[in-house]
């Protein structure tokens, strides 16, 4: 994080959202929307007396999973970059009400600036990667089973990262959130949401198996007396050194049950986990103070307006879609757009980093050609021909049709009438066009219209 | 005049054991144009190619149609070698008889009719074909990444040591995604921030 700040060719633009793309590979030029901070980057030294001063405190902490809670104005946790805080404007008293305003008046280099506007940039690239990654599925809407998020001590992975995190709301200690007490018997459920068609998604998240055998391991650790109970469908460990781990955690003492969990209902301040073992053939209860629920991975929300934005398709899951599962798999139907992580797909971090190299590797070799070669199967318009009906523009799915005024002599009159023109750069040859086309005046090199027909002849009246 | 060179490739027994392709390059032969025909165990090797080039230039052939597998997978292997032979790479067509013959039929007699058709379709187009030439468009050298996490910010870092400029993009206040709200990761327990 800090070296890509820290690096001169970077530039962070943070609290900012795409727009509109416009162009195509090697010349794109985007729009770019930089939320309003109310704090002006430029002046801000991070130096946190804002954010200690203000009064709306308790505010459910977001980057803590609701774990932790923090204040209007905000910094979402201690090492963020760039290290300015932003004011919630739904929280703020200023905002909300008119009064309060301590954090200008507190700060030493009048950074605040309640009128900040959103910024619109707009700025040219040559290529584009997409990194959106994931989220975690939202499991309280569907497994009643699990208490529908109703039970505060059945948490997420994510919540117990928060919880384990020695920079996070607890420092580090693992606590029951009901009550603050240390846990003893502790319980987690993979594959919420993962394999499961009726409630979830069908496929295998991949990295629920690895972090649950790492946090089984981190429990021991800190609580050297608890009991981990895990719920698993299969265990899938098929990377370099992972067998090797998740057998550390069982020979450290974490008991694994293979079976699903049918039921987690309170007795007291207890729950109960009631399951089975599909091993021994018979029910299996576990009493546990604390739940922890290893829920699927989906793609980030938004992942529809990226899709719009830049052209890309996405699967039935919502995962970016790669031009070819094994031979272009970080390249995308669009020219110029590249993916990495796991907005393509779930994966781990080694994999996510093996991609993001790729997509790197694929942007250089594009960048240091300096120009590209463009296909010559293109829409092609025979201007003579061409009324300027604009059937072509409506049908075009890659915006790659304009119609262009052109001056020509008609019987020595010289008068002014529109063509459709086609851009090279962003047409990709699909030529749904020419089919649009009444006067058969938009050809597509290479599938011209005398070719398919000469094609079609010969396939039916023979050779 | 049009010269036309038709091969046919046996892709091993993926499509000899379904397509006669001795009879389908006898076929051929009889094709409007057709100057030349040859059949092949595997068109793509190296040898096969080899083949393509000195056919073109032994027999002066302008246009080229090769029966083998989906375009997608060897049309820019086949397109390098009829340049190579000094042709217009954008003379070649494809008949494809793997994928859309050979491999979804079972009739070995019908399936070899089909072939046939759809070798005399390829070389009709290819009668009509012409040379094109793709145009040259400068870049610019800057890259935008959407969304700072690891999988962004290691792009990032990558590109930019390479010595272009990037834009790094988040919807968040702050970089890092996912990745710095974990602990420590697996399997090397390392820290995450």
């Amino acid at each position: 994080m800090v070296a890509a700040a820290q690096h001169p060719n970077i530039t962070i633009a943070s609290y900012a959202e795409v727009e509109r793309v416009e162009g195509f590979i090697g010349n794109f030029k985007v729009i770019i929307r930089k939320k309003a901070r109310s704090v002006d980057e430029n002046k801000c030294t991070g130096c946190g007396i804002c954010w200690e001063a203000c009064p709306s405190r308790n505010i459910t902490s977001e980057f803590d999973e609701g774990m932790g809670k923090r204040k209007a104005i905000y910094l979402p946790f201690k090492q963020a970059v760039p290290a300015v805080p932003v004011i919630d404007r739904e929280h703020c008293r200023y905002f909300q009400s008119g009064k309060c305003g301590i954090c200008r008046k507190k700060c030493p280099s009048g950074a605040i600036d309640f009128k900040q506007e959103d910024e619109i940039i707009e700025k040219e690239f040559g290529a584009i990667v997409i990194a959106t990654g994931y989220e975690l599925f939202d499991w309280a809407s569907v497994y009643g089973e699990y208490g529908y998020g109703q039970i505060p001590d059945v948490i997420t992975s994510m919540q117990f990262e928060r919880m384990n995190n020695a920079s996070g709301p607890t420092e580090g200690e693992i606590l029951r959130p009901s009550d603050g007490k240390r846990p003893r018997n502790i319980a987690i459920i993979t594959c919420v949401g993962s394999r499961d068609d009726a409630k979830g998604r069908s496929y295998c998240s991949r990295v629920c198996c690895m972090y649950t055998a790492k946090h089984a391991h981190q429990i021991l650790e800190k609580i050297p007396d608890a009991q981990v109970f895990v719920f698993y469908m299969d265990i899938r460990a098929p990377g370099k050194n992972y067998e090797e781990f998740y057998r550390r955690s069982v020979e450290e003492g974490a008991v694994y049950i293979r079976g699903r969990v049918s039921r987690i209902y309170r007795r007291g301040e207890l729950m109960v986990v009631k399951g089975e073992d599909t091993l021994l053939g018979r029910q299996v209860e576990v009493e546990a103070d604390l739940v922890i629920l290893a829920t699927a991975i989906v793609p980030s929300t938004g992942f529809q307006k990226i899709s719009e934005l830049t052209g890309i398709t996405a699967d039935k899951d919502g995962f970016f879609q790669e031009a070819h599962p094994k031979l272009r798999p970080v390249e995308t139907n669009t020219a110029g757009v590249f993916l990495a992580g796991a907005c393509q797909g779930p994966k781990d971090i080694p994999d996510t980093v093996a991609q993001a190299g790729s997509a790197a590797a694929k942007v250089t070799a594009l960048f240091s050609k300096g120009e590209i070669e463009t296909d010559p199967m293109i829409a092609e318009v025979n201007k003579a021909n061409c009324s300027g009906c604009g059937l072509c523009l409506q049908v075009c799915p890659y915006d790659a049709i304009t119609l262009k005024a052109t001056k020509e002599r008609v019987a020595g009159v010289e008068r002014e009438r529109n063509v459709a023109e086609v851009n090279a750069g962003l047409c990709r040859g699909c030529g749904a066009c020419t089919t649009a086309c009444p006067s058969g005046t938009i050809n597509l090199k290479g599938f011209t219209n005398e070719q398919i027909l000469s094609e079609v002849d010969a396939g039916c009246l023979g050779n | 005049m049009k010269r036309i060179g038709v091969f046919v490739c046996h892709c091993g027994t993926n499509i000899a054991s379904k397509v006669d392709v001795r009879s389908l390059v006898e076929s051929a032969r009889e094709l409007q144009d057709v100057a030349y025909a040859a059949d092949y165990q595997f068109m793509c090797s190296e040898p096969g190619q080899k083949l393509l080039v000195n056919s073109i230039r032994e027999h002066d052939l302008n246009r080229v149609v090769i029966a083998s597998c989906t375009p997608r997978l060897h049309e820019e292997t086949f397109r390098k070698a009829v340049k190579a032979a000094g042709l217009n790479p954008y003379l070649l067509e494809i008949a494809n008889i793997r994928e859309q013959c050979a491999w979804v039929h079972d009739d070995r007699e019908e399936a070899t009719r089909k072939a046939s058709e759809l070798v005399s379709m390829a070389v009709a187009k290819a009668r009509n074909s012409s040379a094109l030439d793709s145009t040259r468009i400068p870049i610019t050298k800057s890259l935008l990444v959407i969304g700072a996490g690891i999988a962004g910010i290691q792009t990032a870092l990558d590109v930019a040591d390479n010595g272009y400029d990037v834009m790094l993009l988040d919807r968040e206040p702050t970089i890092g995604g996912n990745m710095v709200k974990l602990d420590k990761t697996f399997p090397t327990l390392d820290c995450s921030a």
